[in-house]
């Protein structure tokens, strides 16, 4: 081996090494597992095939849990990327408060949405009914963790609460980088303010919103702190999204280790696909200046 | 101009609205927390008649608090020793050597930043039971050392093809060895880069429950998300003690960010631009 390439593989080794034993083993050893029928206790497997596959097919909670999932991660691209553009927008212009806005938002995202969602638990079915009593509001008074229709929007509310300052705070770092003689430049042109938001900084901005959309869609595909602390997937299976009903397969209903990596196998092509698409397509449009 | 400036007091309005609703459950909770049962089901949106310092002290030994503190506290420092060592030497490499293999190596760990958790997770604890790391700290901050390095590495990379290579050279030719020039030279000057890993990190291992709920088995090596999740479990609607368990559990989290939450926000806005 040459010098140059054997001091890169010395220095390279220790993440190397876990990297592989702890990350790409695993995911390959995972792809081979889905083509098995091991539970778990067995030291031996079967091979079968795409039998697993197949049966994802007709695995009707699975099929709901991939359904519930799409619907949050719909929501939750337009909701956290809406709200997190138009904070940013509104704090930037502020002249006082900038800062305490930003720090006050920003802070769930440091929170667990373990204990964020134990917090918004309380919320929900503590404090919801007694606003409903004092105010006569009967929507606070619906079953918010029990009632799946109801327990989509709790699910969606302790999300959003967790991750909209994390998308602001892209958007602000993108909205700084404006020059500010593009924008003074449009005014004096007598562009309003919308005018200059739609024309001028939404133009320039493509690139950090290419960034939101993507994180929103990788991690809201992959939640599951927020699900499990706030209904592990109940009522019955009514608010299961993919990573819980793959959590669930393998390691409390029924230990089916190889039909579980399956479905995992199916959310990573999932996740790579629509990732991938959504990148090549918003590339497209960014510009330069 | 009249209704310009109408706008933005009504734009301010709302936006600070929103920061108080953003506020509001952790406030509720933390009023909440200093409450009799009895009086959170008669007045929950008003302070305490009494504030019962008792819930906290049931809290504090419940949860075993120090201990799962330490654990965690340990536990994320372990990892990010680790990672920071780990990623600077292979990143601040791979950013320095243009070779076939070097080329290869780099696509093999940016790969892996595309496969979600979920996807390894069955693998890795039939690998990590093979291996008998499970149920160890130590054995979890390896694994997080495995899955965190290729973001740092990526990380690193970036930053070390901005920095001029004539100092390593020079150190070179004054007779330093490629270990010292890395130890003496090189990570000193990684120091900025080092800062936002340390904070990407420190939040996501501090924050992370799923890993540690699939290694962890020992109520002494519990983490603090752990020991409030299976309390949580026990205590069911006993929330007077939940509130007050769920504040502590918080804590440290509340205190690091006031000290340093322009480093933090600072370090989070970096970190998600360059990757």
């Amino acid at each position: 081996m040459k010098r140059v390439n054997l001091s890169l593989v010395l220095f390279c080794l220790p993440a190397l090494l876990l990297y592989s034993t702890f990350v790409l083993f695993p995911a390959v050893d995972g792809f081979r597992l889905s083509l098995t029928n091991w539970n778990g206790l067995n030291p031996t497997s079967e091979y079968v095939g795409f039998s697993n596959y197949r049966e994802l097919l007709e695995d009707k909670m699975f099929l709901q849990s991939l359904l519930f999932t799409t619907r949050y991660v719909v929501y939750m691209v337009v909701l956290q990327n809406g709200i997190a553009l138009f904070l940013a927008i509104i704090i930037e212009s502020l002249r006082k408060g900038k800062r305490v806005l930003r720090t006050i938002f920003f802070f769930p995202n440091m929170i667990s949405m373990i204990i964020g969602g134990f917090i918004w638990m309380f919320i929900f079915t503590r404090v919801f009914p007694q606003i409903a009593e004092f105010t006569g509001i009967m929507l606070f008074n619906e079953s918010w963790i029990g009632n799946p229709e109801y327990s989509f929007y709790s699910i969606l509310i302790l999300s959003l609460w967790g991750s909209v300052g994390y998308l602001m705070i892209i958007y602000i770092a993108a909205l700084q980088s404006i020059p500010q003689s593009l924008v003074e430049a449009a005014e004096i042109d007598g562009a309003n303010r919308f005018q200059v938001i739609w024309h001028v900084v939404r133009p320039l901005i493509m690139n950090s919103i290419t960034i939101g959309i993507f994180i929103a869609l990788s991690s809201s595909f992959k939640v599951f702190d927020q699900v499990f602390a706030l209904t592990g997937g109940g009522p019955g299976t009514a608010t299961q999204v993919v990573s819980i009903n793959i959590f669930m397969e393998a390691f409390h209903m029924r230990s089916r280790y190889g039909y579980a990596s399956a479905k995992a196998v199916v959310l990573f092509v999932l996740i790579l696909t629509i990732t991938g698409i959504q990148l090549i397509v918003m590339k497209q449009k960014e510009v330069e200046y | 101009m009249n209704i310009k400036r109408l706008i933005n007091v009504v734009l301010t309005l709302v936006v600070t609205m929103l920061a108080l609703l953003v506020l509001a459950p952790l406030v509720l909770a933390l009023i909440n927390s200093f409450k009799s049962n009895g009086e959170i089901y008669t007045n929950i949106l008003t302070l305490p008649d009494t504030w019962l310092i008792d819930n906290y002290v049931q809290a504090f030994v419940r949860t075993n608090y120090l201990r799962s503190l330490g654990n965690t506290v340990f536990l994320v420092v372990l990892s990010l020793t680790g990672i920071v060592l780990a990623a600077s030497m292979a990143g601040y490499k791979l950013a320095r050597t243009k070779t076939k293999l070097s080329k290869i190596l780099f696509t093999v760990f940016i790969l892996s930043m595309l496969i979600p958790f979920h996807s390894i997770m069955i693998g890795l604890v039939k690998v990590t039971n093979d291996l008998h790391v499970r149920n160890s700290l130590v054995g979890l901050a390896v694994i997080y050392v495995g899955i965190g390095s290729p973001m740092a590495v990526f990380l690193y990379h970036g930053f070390t093809k901005n920095i001029p290579r004539e100092i390593e050279e020079a150190a070179r030719i004054d007779g330093c060895g490629e270990l010292q020039v890395y130890t003496k030279i090189v990570f000193p000057m990684l120091r900025p880069i080092t800062a936002t890993i340390i904070i990407l990190n420190a939040l996501w291992i501090w924050n992370d429950f799923l890993l540690p709920l699939l290694m962890i088995s020992d109520k002494d090596k519990y983490t603090i998300l752990l020991s409030t999740k299976m309390l949580f479990g026990q205590y069911s609607s006993d929330w007077s003690k939940i509130l007050a368990i769920l504040i502590l559990a918080l804590l440290p989290v509340v205190i690091i960010y006031v000290i340093m939450q322009k480093h933090i926000i600072k370090g989070v806005s970096d970190g998600a631009i360059k990757s």
